[in-house]
């Protein structure tokens, strides 16, 4: 923009500055405006439709307008210059019988001849033409011949030089000149034709006032604008009333589909009329219906389901209590029994375990399902938390081979948790852990910051490949189906874990990648209630190889897409199921 | 989005713009609609003189003669231009410098003497003094009206123009435009033409001058323009104009014998209109070809002027001429060769003691009026009518000591003749019964002659040696005469007078020297030419054919009586006894006299 030179005036910096404010705030004002226009724009359709209309209709009537008042135009101007053109030459050849008599300009009869031609030619008296101006000149002759004009007017500045020349040069030329002749400025259509006689060329001329054609051209021009003007505001008017005809019905659908996206199924059209727009309101409806009828029956099944699953459970659990009781005897009968037998007696033994452990996890699934979980929670210190899940898990651990380190701090971790809830989510963490530690350490990591608390826990077996972190958590679903079942899980434990993190309102995410192990972080809020913004420890282990770059420092336990690194998390924030965040 | 809002934007800008684009422009370029072609330049069927100029001569008097006839070579509008190119710087006041047109008036002179000049003085001045007489004055409407001034002398003053030896220049001269007669004779034609009378039964001629460069478009504009004024002063009594008003629009157009003539005419019925076009056919006499009369752009009738001539006379011709004299007291036809003669219409007891006579034919009829002598030796008309030969002539009831010869006025009607005769010094009318009376006349001098012309509407009368014409009328048979205009003649003592032609009269008198001589004199006196000089004795009787040289005699023929005897022209001789036919045995051997035509 401008600047202001060191050596201006003092007064020149300041209205540069007083401009530049006005430009500024103009600017402003036409950008809010351009903006509001362009919203009006991109929102209404009705507002889309009239201008379009608007401007398709006045290119269309402004053409035929312009078509129209030109056409009369030239036609007035036409039929003027004919009317001219027939008095002009009929005059000529008067003039040029008339002066055929003189071979001489200086024949002092000319000078009459000449007043009494242009007299005759003016239709003899004066004050009865019609404004039309008859002229005699004869450049060539100027000493001898002086310029004749019938009604006397001057007429030098209506008769341009440019015609003067052609008509001198021997050609009937005519021209369109604006000028005043002794009343107001009108527009005169002037002709001018060479007379020829004996003694070379005199000049005759017609001015005709072109006032009451100037007038009509006016008048019809008017008419026609008025007309085109009120036809494009009627075609407006038409297109706002048709595309509010068709506007309104697909408002009211999109607010009821709106409605409906809300959840509240029972929204309906209001169905008027047999129109296309009353089919559309038909077929929302039964649309809304079916899908209403759908998702109902969804719900049913749903419901169903989880009453079948809950249902199924409980009836086992009494015939279950009672091959219990059997199974003890036996069991505690084994060594009584042959060695074949007394294998058997324990593989029953065994499996039963198994399946109480099973019909618990489906109980407390179903009751998560059911939405009967409730969260008790109660400020505990989780390090003796994480010790006591390690001394539970130190024989299977001590079993595998597997070496359980601790990354506790020294100060006890106090949040608002449920203990017997983040108990079970840990052993369920560090058991698979274990069990798929292939040998290898496994790492415990307990960390907190002031909202939140997480602990990780990290093993270095075969890893999760891509798009499996998320599959961990489904019910029942392993890594490996065919491998060999060593801890006897029930495929239900994570997906447990993660309703119980959700219950919590916080986090549990996976993060692995095949051939460096996997780790899995637990974050929950450290008073009950809050919402989770970041975890104090890392998702992703710093020993893991990061192809793109490494994971922000502080930001979300976000990994983004690459090859081999995946991130799965969960809490309140993701809404029912766990989701991943970009 | 963008471009649908440039494009709104656009229309709303360019519509209202292209709507008052499309009404009548300002202003337009200039636009050819075609090429008019030239006209051929070129002289017209005129012959337009060259002026004399004043570098012409060095000499004062041809220095001054043409000066004379400056003011007439060329164009009546700018004859005081032509004029003023003579003068000198310090004179030119003299004469003024652009008057109107019709204000421009020629003064005619004819110069009586040669002109003298002074040899130049110490200031290498010199003076040329003019003798003149005054002719009359050349008006816009072409007439030659009645001189103005009186002067017989003009003196003008020269010197030399500077610088020395381009000639001279005038200094001193008389405030009025002179032009020399024989100036007007050269540069000047005589036109006439014809009003009709107050019968509206025949065409009265009137003598007019247009320039001779004049072409024809220009003449019959300008005899279109003479008709539609009125007549020259003289005539106007016997005759009537053109209804008031009567105007020619512009000019008279057209070319290769097809004129146009348009007209404001006030009243214009097709009585006017072909009685019109008879003026126009007579007073283009020489032209042939159709002239379309207009009235106010509207053709109304087409004229061929020749058929239009040959049909309607402009008056009646009479028979063919005959000749007559008195001899031995009775009239008796002459014999000239093989000119046509008949019988004396007259019954023999009559035809004694006749002094003069006049016979006259209208139709079928003959018109005697006889002087004759009584036993006291007084004068007295016996005046007969009817058809050939008149049976009975009436006595005049007055007797006269002297009478002129009787004339008959061709123009009354059959029933009702009327003829003039000079007696006693004073006009009398007389009618088919020999009743006189007399007519009064405002002319000094004791009238000596009358003479009809052939039209019947014109008269000319030799009063107190000088000669005038004078308009006739007969208003329910009564005869009157206009005012009567006194014509210039260079001949004095003028006795006796007779039409000659239409427009010419012969008329006999002295010339400067005393000595007698019969001029022929144009009727209004611009035109004098001796016919007979050098006659010894007084004409004491003279008559001429009018007719034209058609009718079996030559034109300007004359017949005079002097000394006794009667002389004829062409060729010119006395009148011989020989040539008197019908003499009875035993007459007198005389001499013929008093001869006269009829016609």
């Amino acid at each position: 923009m401008l600047t202001s030179l060191p050596e201006s005036p003092p007064a020149a910096p300041r209205r540069l500055h007083a401009v530049r404010a006005l430009w500024l705030a103009l600017s402003g004002r036409v950008a809010r405006l351009v903006a509001a226009v362009h919203q009006a724009w991109r929102r209404s359709l009705q507002v889309r439709v009239v201008t379009i209309t608007l401007v398709a209709s006045s290119l269309l009537v402004g053409g035929f307008a312009y078509l129209i008042a030109d056409k009369i135009t030239s036609i007035l101007l036409e039929n003027a210059e004919t009317d001219v053109r027939l008095r002009l030459s009929n005059g000529s050849e008067y003039a040029a019988k008339q002066f055929n008599l003189y071979s001489q300009p200086q024949e002092a009869q000319l000078q009459n001849t000449i007043d009494g031609t242009v007299n005759y030619l003016a239709g003899g008296d004066p004050t009865q033409t019609s404004g039309v101006v008859v002229a005699i000149t004869a450049d060539n002759f100027a000493e001898f011949i002086e310029p004749r004009t019938t009604p006397e007017v001057p007429v030098g500045t209506v008769i341009g030089d440019e015609l003067r020349a052609t008509v001198a040069s021997g050609k009937v030329a005519h021209q369109i000149r604006t000028g005043s002749l002794g009343g107001e400025r009108t527009k005169y259509l002037v002709y001018g034709s060479p007379v020829p006689t004996k003694f070379g060329q005199v000049e005759l001329y017609y001015l005709v006032p072109l006032a009451r054609q100037d007038a009509t051209a006016a008048d019809a021009r008017a008419t026609v604008v008025a007309t085109g003007v009120a036809l494009v505001l009627l075609l407006g008017l038409l297109a706002a009333l048709v595309t509010r005809l068709v506007v309104t019905p697909v408002r009211v659908a999109a607010r009821t589909a709106q409605r409906l996206s809300a959840g509240l199924l029972d929204q309906r059209m209001v169905v008027s009329g047999e129109d296309d727009l009353a089919l559309l309101a038909a077929s929302f409806n039964q649309m809304a219906t079916n899908l209403q009828r759908q998702i109902l029956r969804l719900e049913e099944m749903s419901r169903l389901q989880r009453r079948f699953t809950s249902d199924v459970s409980h009836e086992l659990r009494t015939p279950l209590t009672t091959v219990r009781m059997a199974a003890d005897l036996i069991f505690a009968e084994r060594d009584e029994f042959d060695p074949a037998v007394a294998r058997s007696a324990e593989l029953l033994q065994a499996e039963l375990d198994r399946f109480e452990e099973l019909l618990t996890d489906l109980l407390e699934i179903s009751r998560f399902d059911a939405g009967f979980a409730v969260l008790d929670s109660e400020p505990t210190d989780l390090v003796p938390v994480v010790h006591r899940v390690t001394e539970r898990l130190a024989g299977l651990a001590e079993r595998v081979g597997v070496t359980i380190e601790l990354d506790l701090p020294d100060t006890p971790v106090i949040a608002e948790v449920d203990p017997r809830r983040v108990e079970r989510v840990l052993r369920n963490l560090v058991g698979n852990a274990v069990e798929h530690g292939e040998a290898k350490p496994v790492r415990i990591t307990l960390g907190q910051d002031q909202s939140a608390v997480a602990i990780t826990v990290r093993d270095h077996g075969v890893g999760l490949k891509p798009g499996e972190e998320k599959l961990v958590f489904n019910r029942f679903w392993r890594a490996d189906p065919s491998r060999a079942r060593q801890t006897g899980g029930t495929g239900l434990g994570l997906s447990i874990s993660l309703e119980d993190a959700r219950l919590h309102g916080g986090w549990l995410e996976a993060w692995g990648a095949p051939g460096q192990g996997a780790q899995f972080r637990l974050t929950l809020p450290a008073r009950a209630g809050d919402r989770l913004t970041t975890s104090p420890l890392r998702l992703v282990p710093a020993d893991a190889t990061v192809p793109f770059g490494g994971p922000r420092d502080g930001g979300p336990p976000a990994i983004g897409p690459g090859g081999g690194v995946a991130a799965l998390t969960a809490g309140p924030a993701g809404g029912d199921h766990a989701e991943a965040r970009p | 989005m963008n471009r649908r809002v440039l494009a709104l934007l656009l229309t709303g800008a360019l519509l209202p713009a292209a709507l008052a684009g499309c009404g009548i422009p300002d202003q337009t370029d200039v636009q050819v609609d075609g090429s008019v072609p030239a006209a051929e330049s070129g002289a017209l069927n005129g012959s337009p003189a060259r002026p004399p100029e004043p570098a012409d001569s060095s000499e004062p008097v041809p220095f001054i003669e043409n000066y004379l006839r400056a003011a007439a070579a060329g164009e009546r509008d700018q004859a005081y231009a032509r004029a003023r190119k003579f003068l000198a710087a310090e004179a030119r006041d003299l004469l003024p410098g652009k008057p109107q047109t019709s204000e421009v008036e020629l003064t005619v002179v004819r110069l009586r003497e040669k002109p003298e000049s002074t040899p130049p003085n110490n200031q290498g001045t010199s003076t040329v003094t003019l003798k003149v007489q005054q002719v009359g004055v050349l008006r816009a409407d072409g007439t030659l009206g009645p001189p103005v001034a009186s002067e017989t002398q003009y003196v003008f003053e020269l010197r030399r123009a500077e610088p020395a030896g381009t000639g001279l220049l005038i200094t001193e001269l008389p405030n009025v435009l002179l032009a020399s007669d024989s100036a007007m004779r050269e540069y000047y034609r005589p036109r006439t033409v014809y009003f009709w009378n107050t019968d509206l039964t025949r065409l009265v001629p009137d003598q007019r001058y247009l320039p001779s460069s004049a072409p024809t478009e220009r003449r019959i504009t300008e005899v279109m323009k003479w008709l539609a004024d009125r007549p020259s002063d003289w005539l106007a009594p016997g005759v009537t104009g053109l209804p008031d008003g009567t105007q020619l629009i512009n000019n008279a157009t057209g070319a290769d014998g097809h004129w146009e003539i348009n007209l404001n005419m006030p009243g214009a019925n097709e009585q006017r209109l072909t009685r019109l076009g008879t003026q126009l056919a007579w007073s283009l006499s020489d032209l042939d070809g159709q002239v379309d009369l207009k009235i106010q752009n509207q053709k109304r009738l087409t004229v061929d002027l020749r058929r239009e001539r040959v049909s309607t006379a402009a008056y009646p011709r009479g028979g063919d001429p005959m000749r007559f004299a008195v001899y031995d007291g009775a009239v008796r036809p002459l014999a000239f060769g093989n000119e046509s003669r008949a019988a004396v219409p007259l019954p023999p007891a009559e035809n004694r003691n006749v002094v003069s006579a006049s016979l006259a034919r209208a139709d079928d009829q003959v018109l005697a009026a006889l002087v004759v002598t009584g036993p006291d030796n007084r004068r007295r008309l016996k005046v007969g009518t009817g058809p050939d030969p008149v049976t009975t002539l009436n006595p005049g009831d007055r007797t006269f000591r002297t009478m002129s010869r009787p004339t008959w006025l061709r123009s009354l009607n059959k029933a009702r003749p009327a003829g003039l005769v000079a007696a006693d010094g004073r006009l009398y009318r007389f009618d088919g019964a020999g009743r006189t009376s007399e007519i009064p006349l405002s002319v000094p001098g004791p009238v000596t002659a009358v003479a009809g012309s052939l039209d019947g509407h014109r008269i000319a009368l030799a009063s107190g040696g000088a000669v005038f014409v004078a308009a006739v009328s007969v208003d329910g048979g009564v005869v009157s005469l206009g005012q009567p205009r006194r014509v210039t003649t260079l001949l004095t003592g003028v006795t006796v007078v007779d039409w000659v032609a239409e427009n010419e009269l012969a008329l006999a008198g002295n010339e400067a020297d005393r000595r007698s001589a019969i001029h022929q004199l144009s009727v209004d006196g611009a035109w004098e030419t001796p016919l007979a000089v050098e006659i010894g004795a007084p004409v004491t009787q003279l008559a001429g054919y009018p007719g034209g040289g058609d009718r079996g005699l030559a034109t300007f023929s004359f017949m005079f009586e002097t000394d006794g005897a009667a002389w004829r022209n062409n060729p010119f001789d006395y009148v011989k006894r020989e040539q008197v036919l019908d003499v009875p045995s035993g007459s007198r051997a005389t001499n013929p006299t008093a001869p006269f035509f009829l016609y």
